[in-house]
Parts: C-alpha cells; structure tokens; sequence
C-alpha cells in the first residue's frame, strides 16, 4: 500500500471514529429524562472499534488502546485539515446574511390577526 | 496510556461534552454550566505540567498552530451573525468588526498553513468519514425510535393554556430591535 492512500485511509477511519466519539460525549452532555441513547451509542462505540481495527490492521500493530488513540489522533488531524473548507462554506453564508433584508416574523402576524378577529 | 496523553483525551471529552451541554435548553437560556465545563476541558487540553507523548503532542500542537487563524475565524462569525439582520435589524459596528475579524482569520490561515492540490483526497476521504458516523448514528436513532410504544394523542390545547402559550410567544418574539 502506497503512503499516499495510507493517509487517505487513515484520515477515512480517524475522522470516522472521532465523529463517533463526539456522538457520545454529545449524547453524554445532553442526557434527560427523554433520551433513549443505549442503541446510539452502541452504534457509535462499533464505529470507533471497527475503525481502530482498520487502522491497526493498516499500520501492522495491535489492536489496543495505542492504536485507538493513533485512530482518533488521525482524526482530530483530518478534521482540523476540513475546518478551511467548512469556514469557506460558512463565510458565503455569512455574505448572504449580512445583505438580507429582516423577514416579516408570520407567527407574530398570525398572532395579531387572531386577537384582531376575537 | 501515560498521565498526560490521558489528561489531553480528557480535556477533549470535557469540552465536547461542555459544548453539548451548552446547546440543550431554550436560545434565550442556555445551560448555565456548558460554557464553563466546555472552556475547563479546553484549560485541560492546553495546561499541564509535562509535555504529552506522541501522537497526542502532536495533535496539540496542530490544535495551537490551527487556533492562530481559528480564533479570529470563531469571534468573527460570532459578530458577523450578531451585526446581520437574522433577528432583527442590521447593526453595522458588530458586522463590521467581525468581517475584519473574518478576514483576519483567511490571512491567518493563507500565512500560516500550506495547502497542496493532493489534500482534496484527503478532504473527500475525511468527509466520507464523518458521513459514515453519522449515517450510523441515524440509523440508531430510527432504530431506538421505532422500538419506544407510541404515547396516546394529546388532547388539544385548553383556552388557558393557548393564552398562556400566546403570552409566552409574545414575550420572546415580539421584542424591540435589541436582542
């Protein structure tokens, strides 16, 4: 396998498994009465352990908590290299924002016509 | 796994968790503790009294060198969506302050990090992958939802509870020009 499509892979299973890992915190972080996060979160936990797998069968080492971290490390590297490409994708949206006229709110319109009508 | 690369795993989980925190609740009131519980983990991540082992060294040190453009990036945004008229009229002096900040940020980032043409793969690669884990995550979500017993409907509102919900929609959106 070439370096090139090493890192490719790496980065495919790196951003996988820390997007995963940020499921469950996210899903730590916002727990209520409400939540039925057991399914969730053995979903996300089969993608962080099938990634560190990939990636321990990739880089010829064994699968345990080096190369979990080797996984997710790849990830925060891979992410870090796509916040660009999201920030261009944001400050267009941000153009758009800042010359756009304040729409008229349709609730409260509703609202007046309804109390108008009583 | 030694102390520090332990303590650098801890701050991430930390601050993801402060920033999930920090989304639940109402936009007029946050969560009282997820700013705070998210900048502890960042204070977590950065300040400790050995350096981490690799790879973690490693990935606080992009995390430095990727904050240099990404702060002004953050605060920029921030100001940009504060000045726009999204929620009520345009307020030039935030708007104006977080383009400069915006561009600032684009600087940072063309001063600082080199970008070749072989890093698209790379990019198409790292999407694909967010894609997977939250491809994975929906499908859990359908699936955890499909196996919870459907409540009864709800019986429509009483005419006291559709005064109170007007009240309270009155209140929160039928606000002067401040936020």
């Amino acid at each position: 396998m070439t370096p090139e499509l090493e890192l490719v892979i790496a980065a495919f299973v790196g951003s996988a498994a820390l997007t995963s890992l940020f499921v469950i915190l996210a899903l730590i972080g916002s727990l209520n009465p409400y939540h039925r996060p057991a399914i969730p979160m053995l979903g996300a936990l089969a993608v962080i352990l099938a990634s560190t797998y990939l990636f321990a069968q990739m880089a010829g080492i064994a699968t345990d908590s080096d190369a979990l971290r080797l996984t997710l490390s790849e990830g925060v590297l891979a992410l870090l290299e796509l916040l660009p490409l999201a920030f261009l994708v944001f400050t267009f949206l941000f153009l758009q924002a800042s010359f756009r006229k304040r729409p008229v709110d349709p609730l409260l319109a509703l609202l007046e016509s309804e109390s108008g009508s009583e | 796994m030694s102390l520090w690369a332990a303590q650098v795993w801890l701050g991430l989980a930390v601050a993801v968790i402060g920033i999930s925190m920090h989304r639940t609740g109402p936009a007029f009131r946050r969560h009282p503790f997820g700013a705070p519980v998210a900048l502890l983990g960042v204070a977590l991540m950065l300040f400790r009294v050995e350096e981490p082992p690799q790879p973690e060294l490693g990935v606080v040190a992009a995390a430095i060198v990727a904050a240099m453009w990404l702060l002004p990036a953050l605060v920029g945004s921030g100001l940009v969506l504060i000045g726009a008229p999204l929620y009520w009229r345009a307020r030039p002096a935030p708007l104006l302050v977080g383009w400069a900040l915006v561009a600032v940020a684009w600087y940072q980032y063309y001063s600082t990090m080199s970008v070749v043409p072989a890093d698209a793969l790379r990019w198409v690669s790292t999407l694909l992958g967010v894609l997977l884990a939250l491809a994975v995550f929906a499908l859990c979500v359908r699936t955890a939802e499909r196996m919870t017993p459907q409540e009864p409907e709800t019986e429509g509102l009483t005419e006291k509870e559709r005064k109170y919900v007007e009240s309270v929609l009155r209140r929160h959106l039928e606000v002067t020009d401040d936020p």
